[in-house]
């Protein structure tokens, strides 16, 4: 355990005596481990302060995983540490901050910067406010003064229940909350915590009788009312969201069905009429293709995200090279990984558009060769599986050998195969289908892709 | 579906047993049904015409064409669009075949007709004379498959996987032979020059497209709904 490194979340660590506190403690402001453990053991016998203390942090402190080690101060922000952990401690992480705030600022250590960026600090505020009040309570009392401790001590506990109650509901908000269960434990512990204050205010009262109890019970309710107002308003606007949600959803439907059954059919008809070679049937093409993309890409869930995996790749270039040449690329994709989306399973890696980058300038240098030299309907198809990428493009035109092509052109030569050789896979130039035209063959096993492209993977996984 | 026409013939000349090929166009958009019918060769007659699915199923019926150039988004009937009509229609027209064509490249909708008993799929995009030709071949008991339509069999029976079957019984997995079929297909080959590729004759082509064909339509295979949900584009 180093000393000199003060952690901005407070954690528990893995190994620990009783419930780790005193280590995360320790660890968090660099007072020595033992100074500390002496220190809560001393403040125990007086009149229980270190042990409550003790349970209330081992209570609100979350436990730190193996990927929260401490991090150094300066490389905190909130958004890092946030992305840098796993969920269960993302989950915790903001209202760790804030809890060691509020014990630090009563510590005496200034730490008013860092949680600056917080908007409203309501719930450091009560929890600071029940420390203090239980801070001073004790001391008072210490000191001989008539503090009417009950009345003090439910106060705390109705404080400290709402401050605690209310942290959870703003970390649900904020989205970051993804255990369910411990978020629940800690929120019915909160109102456990209210419910008993409140409670305690009353029975411990001088004279109990039936009106106290009765204004115990409404004050339990108003109590728990207070601390779940915040969920049920998180409740109520997620609910609006969604029914917006799903009206613009509903209404882009009818809007794609209809330009489905009038423009596109239009469209199509346009290029069925004009023949593959006229500027009609391109312009008609290239306006197709930006309503079925508009129309497809708008309706997928994760909308924002570009496309970035190989098949819409090699469907971008297509629609590019469409535009300046009389040509007309039928692009057919196969296999997994090859679909829209390039998320957590690892063959969608193998297809991402960075991993197989070479791959990508490979293909368009192909999809251009046969534009430029034969036009026409050219076949380009996508296999990805387990060993890896297969890509071919296919053309109708007049066909060439590699052996005739001038050493001097570096087309072909450099830009296809030298690429691809690179990239750890192999280039094929055979004729086509029944001797006419040409088929331009791209492998690229899976190791490669894997190997040189690690880094791509790792971010795409996060 | 039986191969009781096939012939032996190249998949582009025009054959006897088609000659004089009746059809019936549906579609709602008058535009393209005028269009089409100027485009189709000479050789094709065409019986009428409908614009929703109520219509094409009278006119199925009333007619009997031999081919029906079915869109798949159709106006009319229970919501169905072309799957509907053939539901419908095909029982009492036991000599019509349909072939869909659609402008839409959505999986689910081209599989929702090819389930309902179409013997092909291609683009409206394609020219008069691929239309006739493909209904000729539709015509010979032959299925039309549009190189995107093999590139969704092979993904949804997850032959690039590896998956193959060992029988022919099995309705849920492609053959190594019907895979290497397809692969050659969704790289635009005609099945002549499939045929040619892998040395075999032009029939063993077809009969391997028609066995897909007949797994696509028969299968319970999960990926073939789910895949076709998930996925917009074919």
């Amino acid at each position: 355990m180093d000393e000199q490194v003060r952690t901005e979340r407070m954690t528990r660590p893995r190994l620990r005596l009783v419930g780790g506190v005193c280590a995360g403690f320790a660890e968090h402001t660099g007072v020595p481990l033992a100074t500390v453990r002496l220190v809560t053991v001393l403040l125990s016998f007086c009149s229980g302060f270190g042990a409550l203390f003790y349970a209330w942090l081992w209570v609100t402190i979350p436990s730190g995983g193996a990927a929260a080690d401490p991090l150094p101060k300066s490389s905190l922000a909130r958004s890092n540490v946030a992305s840098a952990l796993s969920s269960a401690s993302v989950q915790a992480a903001p209202a760790t901050l804030s809890g060691s705030e509020a014990m630090i600022g009563r510590s005496g250590f200034s730490r008013a910067d860092a949680d600056s960026a917080r908007a409203a600090p309501v719930t450091e505020i009560l929890l600071g406010l029940a420390l203090l009040a239980a801070g001073g309570a004790l001391v008072a009392s210490r000191l001989g003064a008539d503090i009417p401790l009950a009345v003090v001590v439910p106060a705390i506990v109705v404080l400290a229940g709402t401050a605690l109650a209310w942290r959870q509901f703003a970390d649900m908000r904020s989205g970051a909350a993804q255990q369910s269960s411990g978020l629940l434990v800690r929120i019915l512990g909160a109102l456990v915590l209210v419910a008993v204050g409140i409670l305690l205010f009353f029975v411990t009262g001088t004279n109990p009788n039936a009106w106290t109890v009765i204004l115990a019970a409404a004050s339990v309710l108003l109590g728990v009312a207070v601390v779940t107002a915040p969920w049920l308003l998180r409740l109520w606007s997620d609910l609006a969201d969604e029914r917006a949600a799903r009206a613009r959803e509903a209404e882009r439907a009818d809007i794609a069905a209809h330009l489905h059954d009038s423009v596109l059919q239009t469209l199509a008809l346009i290029q069925q009429k004009a023949g593959p070679h006229s500027d009609a049937a391109r312009l008609a093409r290239a306006q197709e293709r930006e309503l079925r993309e508009w129309l497809f890409t708008g309706s997928r869930s994760g909308g924002a995200e570009p496309a970035t995996d190989l098949a819409a790749a090699l469907r971008r270039i297509a629609g590019e090279i469409e535009e300046d040449f009389a040509v007309h690329f039928e692009v057919v994709t196969v296999g997994a990984g090859v679909g829209v989306r390039s998320a957590a399973s690892p063959e969608a890696n193998v297809s991402s558009a960075d991993a197989p980058e070479s791959l990508v300038a490979a293909a368009r240098e192909a999809m251009l060769n046969a534009a430029r030299h034969a036009g026409g309907a050219v076949s380009v198809y996508l296999e990805t599986s387990a060993r890896g990428i297969e890509l071919s493009v296919t053309d109708r035109g007049p066909g060439f050998r590699l052996a005739l092509i001038p050493p001097d052109r570096l087309g072909v030569r450099e830009s296809i195969f030298g690429r691809m050789r690179r990239a750890g896979g192999t280039a094929a130039v055979r004729p086509g289908p029944g001797g006419a035209g040409t088929e331009i063959l791209l492998t690229l096993p899976t190791r490669t892709v894997s190997a040189t492209d690690e880094h791509h993977t790792e971010t795409s996984v996060r | 579906m039986t191969d009781h026409n096939v012939s032996d013939r190249a998949a582009i000349e025009p054959s006897a047993a088609s000659a004089g090929l009746r059809v019936l166009i549906v579609d709602d958009h008058s535009i393209f049904r005028s269009g089409l019918r100027a485009e189709l060769d000479a050789d094709i007659t065409v019986l009428g015409e409908a614009a929703t699915v109520d219509a094409a199923i009278n006119s199925v019926i009333d007619l009997q064409p031999r081919v029906v150039l079915l869109d798949v988004h159709l106006p009319g009937g229970h919501g169905g669009g072309g799957a509907e009509v053939i539901r419908e229609a095909a029982p009492r027209a036991p000599h019509t075949l349909f072939l869909a064509l659609s402008v839409s490249d959505a999986a689910d909708d081209v599989v929702s007709v090819i389930r309902a008993g179409a013997r092909g799929y291609i683009t409206k995009s394609a020219s008069g004379a691929e239309v006739s030709e493909a209904a000729r071949r539709v015509a010979d008991g032959d299925a039309v498959f549009s190189p995107r339509l093999a590139g969704f069999v092979l993904d949804a029976f997850g032959a690039v996987a590896g998956e193959t079957a060992e029988t022919t019984e099995e309705l849920d997995r492609l053959s190594a032979r019907e895979t290497e079929v397809m692969r050659l297909i969704a790289r635009g080959y005609s099945y002549k020059e499939v045929a040619s590729t892998l040395f075999i004759a032009a029939k063993t082509v077809e009969t391997h497209v028609s066995s897909v064909l007949r797994k696509l339509q028969l299968s319970s295979r999960h990926e073939l709904t789910a895949w076709a949900l998930e996925r917009k584009l074919l």
